[in-house]
């Protein structure tokens, strides 16, 4: 059988096709993971307010970690840990970090560890408006996240900052 | 069908082998001012590694965020930065795309056979605010083309 470049052509297409969709939609698992991870940037975008507003948000914020979660930023820092405290730095943080922007990009879900465990890299970015100088800016920084499945929702229960140049 | 071929090639070419990027910040400057759009070629180290005053892009989780940074230190040397001084093996470096230097300081560093060591051309920042330092082969996606 000979085939011409425009069937190589159409049987790469095709191939690519499917790896992109396989690529872009994963099992169930993976769709909930991230669909969740996608949740919790949309409500850490979400403008805090006051008052209510504010303590409805920190509390919806609150509902995407488990209650000893750890969250690790790195050297020269202490782990944050409990969902309290994580809310409350949060919630203190709010009014620096209510014009930035927040993205989670590169997300990539494994499951080796067990049923209803995760692990998860995804990079972190940070982008602010420009200021009053006019210089925007943007931070990235990488993270692995393991997330436990309790009552059909993900909550992330460990995050760790990775220093990518050390 | 010939819009089938250029749309997997286009696919292929800028997902997989020439990756745009668009620069932000000023830790490049003054080679790359922030906002500027390049390309990464990702088969540049297909048969050799990096080389000294490289410019690449270094993956952070994958390769849709990346730094742009210059390898300044090869694996197996000893790097470290005097008074804004880069020093490799005791020498110091000749770098003429670095226009300001800040004292910087870092301690002597010695990479293993995997790290490469990179810094952003901009000295004249705080060393604080810029990230530089050991980066694994692994994570090196490629060089910038211009």
């Amino acid at each position: 059988m000979t085939l011409t470049f425009p069937r190589i052509a159409a049987a790469l297409a095709a191939v690519l096709c499917v790896f992109l969709v396989w690529q872009r939609w994963g099992s169930a698992d993976e769709r909930a993971v991230r669909s969740r991870l996608t949740a919790l940037a949309g409500d850490l975008n979400r403008p805090g307010g006051e008052g209510l507003a504010a303590v409805s948000r920190a509390a919806d914020i609150g509902g995407y970690f488990t209650d000893d979660v750890v969250v690790d930023l790195g050297e020269g820092t202490s782990p944050i840990v409990g969902r309290s405290t994580l809310v409350g730095m949060a919630a203190r943080l709010e009014r620096r970090t209510s014009d930035a922007n927040v993205r989670f990009d590169d997300v990539g879900v494994t499951f080796g560890r067990g049923p209803g465990l995760a692990d998860v890299s995804l990079t972190a970015s940070f982008a602010r408006a420009a200021d009053a100088s006019g210089q925007a800016s943007i931070d990235a920084r990488e993270f692995v996240l393991e997330m436990t499945q309790a009552s059909g929702q993900w909550r992330i229960a460990r995050a760790s900052a990775i220093d990518t140049l050390r | 069908m010939r819009i089938l071929v250029l749309a997997v090639l286009s696919v292929v070419l800028f997902g997989w082998v020439l990756l745009p990027v668009r620069t932000d910040g000023i830790s490049m400057l003054p080679a790359y001012q922030s906002g500027r759009l390049t390309l990464v070629n990702r088969l540049a180290y297909w048969r050799r590694g990096p080389a000294r005053g490289d410019v690449v892009a270094i993956r952070l989780a994958g390769p849709n965020v990346v730094y742009v940074k210059r390898i300044v230190a090869l694996p197996g040397e000893r790097l470290r930065i005097d008074d804004g001084l880069v020093y490799i093996d005791g020498r110091p470096l000749s770098e003429p795309y670095v226009r300001s230097r800040a004292a910087w300081n870092v301690p002597e560093v010695s990479l293993t056979a995997d790290e490469y060591y990179a810094i952003g051309d901009n000295r004249g920042m705080r060393a604080g605010d810029h990230d530089f330092g050991r980066v694994s082969t692994n994570r090196i996606l490629g060089s910038l083309i211009f």
